[in-house]
């Protein structure tokens, strides 16, 4: 096993402005088999210029690892404005000690995240496999898609320890996201496919689907107007009603199961 | 002298029937064909009159050339600079800004982040079945206004082009025609209509699909109350839409900026489908600038995205929500900020001012406005429509040509744009060496 330690210099968020670091370029697959040496010279993002991955973390390398699988990578210090922790990510694992900026773990395929805080909007987008665990609270746009794209999540598992933003699983086609706590507006809007259970409460959840599955443990506030009725139904021993929906999307098309109290 | 056909550069209905007259080098009267605050533009105030640069606080008067090369050297230094505003200027002052934002790896953004933005991101994800001003004119026999009040924003739209107008098929004006009006509050617009709709702050996008589902037949599953407005209400609005030879509906900020933001523009655009079932509906955003929708159509022939574009790594990336403006300020992400033909100062949130306040600002514009009292380079320019021409976009999508009625020795947008890249390239040049 080996251990990756990536600290952000202080230096780095002390300015007037606090300009992101967008590190794409540090997950386990991409630096294994990387001395320390090596992984201080990996350019990352800083605004519109490259810089070294040493000029901005401090890095300490424990360990040997053969595989991506053997390496962790743990990020600490400021992690606000650090940007795309684990997008792309293939195998391995990563933890990130304290709140983390957007795009988290989007498009992983594999391994896995914990970010030991909130993650801001984009978490887990257009995510295809691994899992991605947020003990905090995560922002709007969970596991949905960049601008224009009509696909979001497909794969993998994403938890939320905390509440949703708006529009969490927006197009998700597959994969599974357990939210412990509420839900803002619009949770599954134009869900295709995969599984999103909201234990606490949800506004408007389910608009425009047409598959997939949506169950609400909490107050479901502004249900939707066009999803029809479809029998009493029981899960794990607790009661709902089942909606079949979104009729807004023809009936033909409305395949979309919404389970609410 | 009396100019005819002068183009109106306020909105985005973009009159093109003005008449002015000028003498001794000044509008002396608007005579024809503008609303009042079309005509209080023409008529002109509180200009910028001198290039100036901040020092110990206060600004003072310099040359342009000057002023170009302060400001060259801010965005040529910044690491994540701001380019935003472009929506009261000319196309060709445009292209510049995005060849600008390329050379030093900028953010650019315009006004639309803050208006019919959403409506942008909509249309992107399911398309706008829409049409001119002028099919609307001649065919329309049910216009909608959704969140939009034009007898106060848009003050000649509902005579030139919709309501009120009299074209080939509705040649009767508004006898021919019906006019829902759909709002939180009873507007001056919502008086004048034939129904209108009140909802509850907020509840737009259960009403749109609730219309979606009445249009599509499914009456049963729709409840009694939809979003404050009764059942009989939506479904008496759906009759008139049905009955319609050709329906319209005009959405404004009411919807775009309330809560579901762009996902309501999608469910307006969805309804208008749903209309298609049974006649001929189109839909249309009221766009506020006379070029608002003239920079998203040349920052998307030039990026591939319309706005809120961060070209930092060398690429197109667009994310409304993380490359907007106020985001990006309220979040202190930028280190230098450009404003060109706006006003930040007035419309953005307090605490994107307060970062603003800290960082380089530049400002390029014809009228001294609260952006003025912070900015650190202030560069006055001609004001395009009048004192200049270029292209604009009306909010149909229609280009017409703004015409310069009066000499002026400020510099057209286009040309201190020019100015700043050329110095910005050879300060990039002599680093490079």
């Amino acid at each position: 096993m080996q251990t990756i330690r990536l600290k952000l210099k202080e230096e780095v968020m002390s300015g007037n402005a606090r300009i992101p670091v967008e590190v794409d370029s540090l997950t386990p697959d991409k630096l294994v088999g990387k001395n320390e040496a090596e992984i201080k010279a990996v350019k990352v993002w800083w605004g519109n210029k490259e810089e070294n991955t040493g000029e901005l973390f401090d890095v300490r390398v424990e360990g040997e690892a053969g595989s991506a699988e053997e390496v962790k990578i743990v990020m600490e210090g400021d992690l606000s404005r650090v940007k795309h922790i684990g997008d792309g990510m293939k195998a391995g694992e990563i933890e990130a000690i304290g709140d983390v900026d957007m795009h988290c773990g989007a498009m992983m395929t594999g391994g896995k995240i914990t970010v030991k805080g909130n993650a801001d909007c984009w978490a887990g987008r257009e995510m295809k496999g691994g899992e991605l665990i947020i003990e905090g609270d995560a922002g709007a746009n969970l596991c949905a898609m960049y601008r224009g794209e009509m696909t979001g999540m497909t794969g993998g598992k994403v938890t939320v320890g905390g509440n949703a933003g708006e529009c969490a699983g927006q197009y998700m086609a597959g994969g599974e996201i357990l939210i412990k706590g509420n839900a803002e507006l619009l949770a599954g809007l134009n869900m295709h496919g995969g599984k999103i259970t909201i234990e606490g409460d949800a506004v408007m959840p389910g608009a425009d689907m047409t598959s997939g599955e949506i169950a609400v443990k909490g107050k479901v506030q502004d249900m939707m107007p066009s999803f029809k009725f479809a029998e009493a139904a029981t899960i794990e021993g607790e009661e709902y009603k089942k909606y079949i929906g979104d009729l807004a999307m023809t009936e033909k098309k409305a395949k979309g199961v919404l389970y609410v109290k | 002298m009396e100019i005819t056909d002068v183009v109106c550069a306020l909105c985005g209905c973009v009159c093109d029937d003005l008449v002015v007259e000028v003498e001794d080098n000044e509008v002396k009267k608007v005579k024809k064909g503008a609303c009042s605050v079309g005509k209080s533009k023409l008529m002109g105030h509180g200009r910028i009159k001198s290039p100036a640069i901040r020092e110990n606080g206060s600004l003072k008067e310099c040359s342009y050339d000057d002023a170009i090369k302060k400001a060259a050297g801010i965005l040529a230094a910044a690491r994540r600079p701001l380019l935003y505003g472009w929506s009261s200027t000319v196309c060709e002052a445009d292209k510049v800004g995005i060849e600008l934002a390329e050379e030093i790896g900028a953010v650019i953004d315009n006004t639309a982040s803050v208006c019919h933005g959403p409506s942008v991101l909509a249309i992107q994800d399911v398309g706008l079945p829409s049409c001119t001003l002028g099919e609307v004119k001649n065919r329309a026999d049910l216009v909608i206004y959704w969140g939009a009040n034009p007898t106060d924003a848009h003050a000649n739209h509902m005579k030139r082009y919709s309501y009120i107008s009299k074209g080939y098929w509705t040649a009767e004006g508004k006898k021919d025609k019906k006019l829902i009006v759909v709002d939180v509050r009873e507007t001056k617009t919502a008086k004048v209509a034939d129904v209108f709709i009140r909802i509850e702050q907020g509840k737009d996008f259960l009403v749109f699909s609730a219309l979606r589902a009445l249009l599509l037949g499914y009456e049963d599953v729709v409840p009694e109350e939809v979003g404050g407005v009764s059942k009989k209400d939506l479904l008496e609005a759906v009759r008139l839409m049905k009955e319609a030879k050709f329906g319209i509906t005009f959405f404004g900020m009411g919807v775009t900026q309330s809560t579901g933001r762009h996902n309501n523009i999608v469910n307006a655009i969805q309804m208008t489908r749903a209309a298609h079932t049974h006649t001929k509906f189109s839909i249309m955003p009221m766009r506020g600038h006379y070029n608002v929708n003239g920079f998203n159509q040349v920052c998307t022939w030039e990026t591939g995205y319309p706005f809120s574009v961060d070209l930092s790594r060398g690429y197109a990336w667009y994310n409304p929500g993380e490359t907007s403006s106020t985001d990006l300020l309220v979040r202190r992400e930028c280190d230098a900020a450009l404003f060109i033909a706006t006003d930040p100062g007035a419309h953005f949130p307090g605490e994107s001012i307060r970062h603003l306040a800290k960082i380089p600002v530049i400002q390029i514009d014809p009228f001294a406005n609260p952006t003025t009292e912070f900015a650190d380079v202030v560069i006055p320019a001609a004001i395009s429509g009048i004192e200049s021409e270029g292209n604009v976009y009306r909010m149909d999508n229609i280009p017409i040509r703004l015409r310069k009625v009066v000499d002026t020795e400020y510099l057209p947008d286009e040309e201190i744009l020019e100015k700043i890249l050329e110095e910005v390239r050879a300060i990039r040049e002599k680093e490079g060496e």
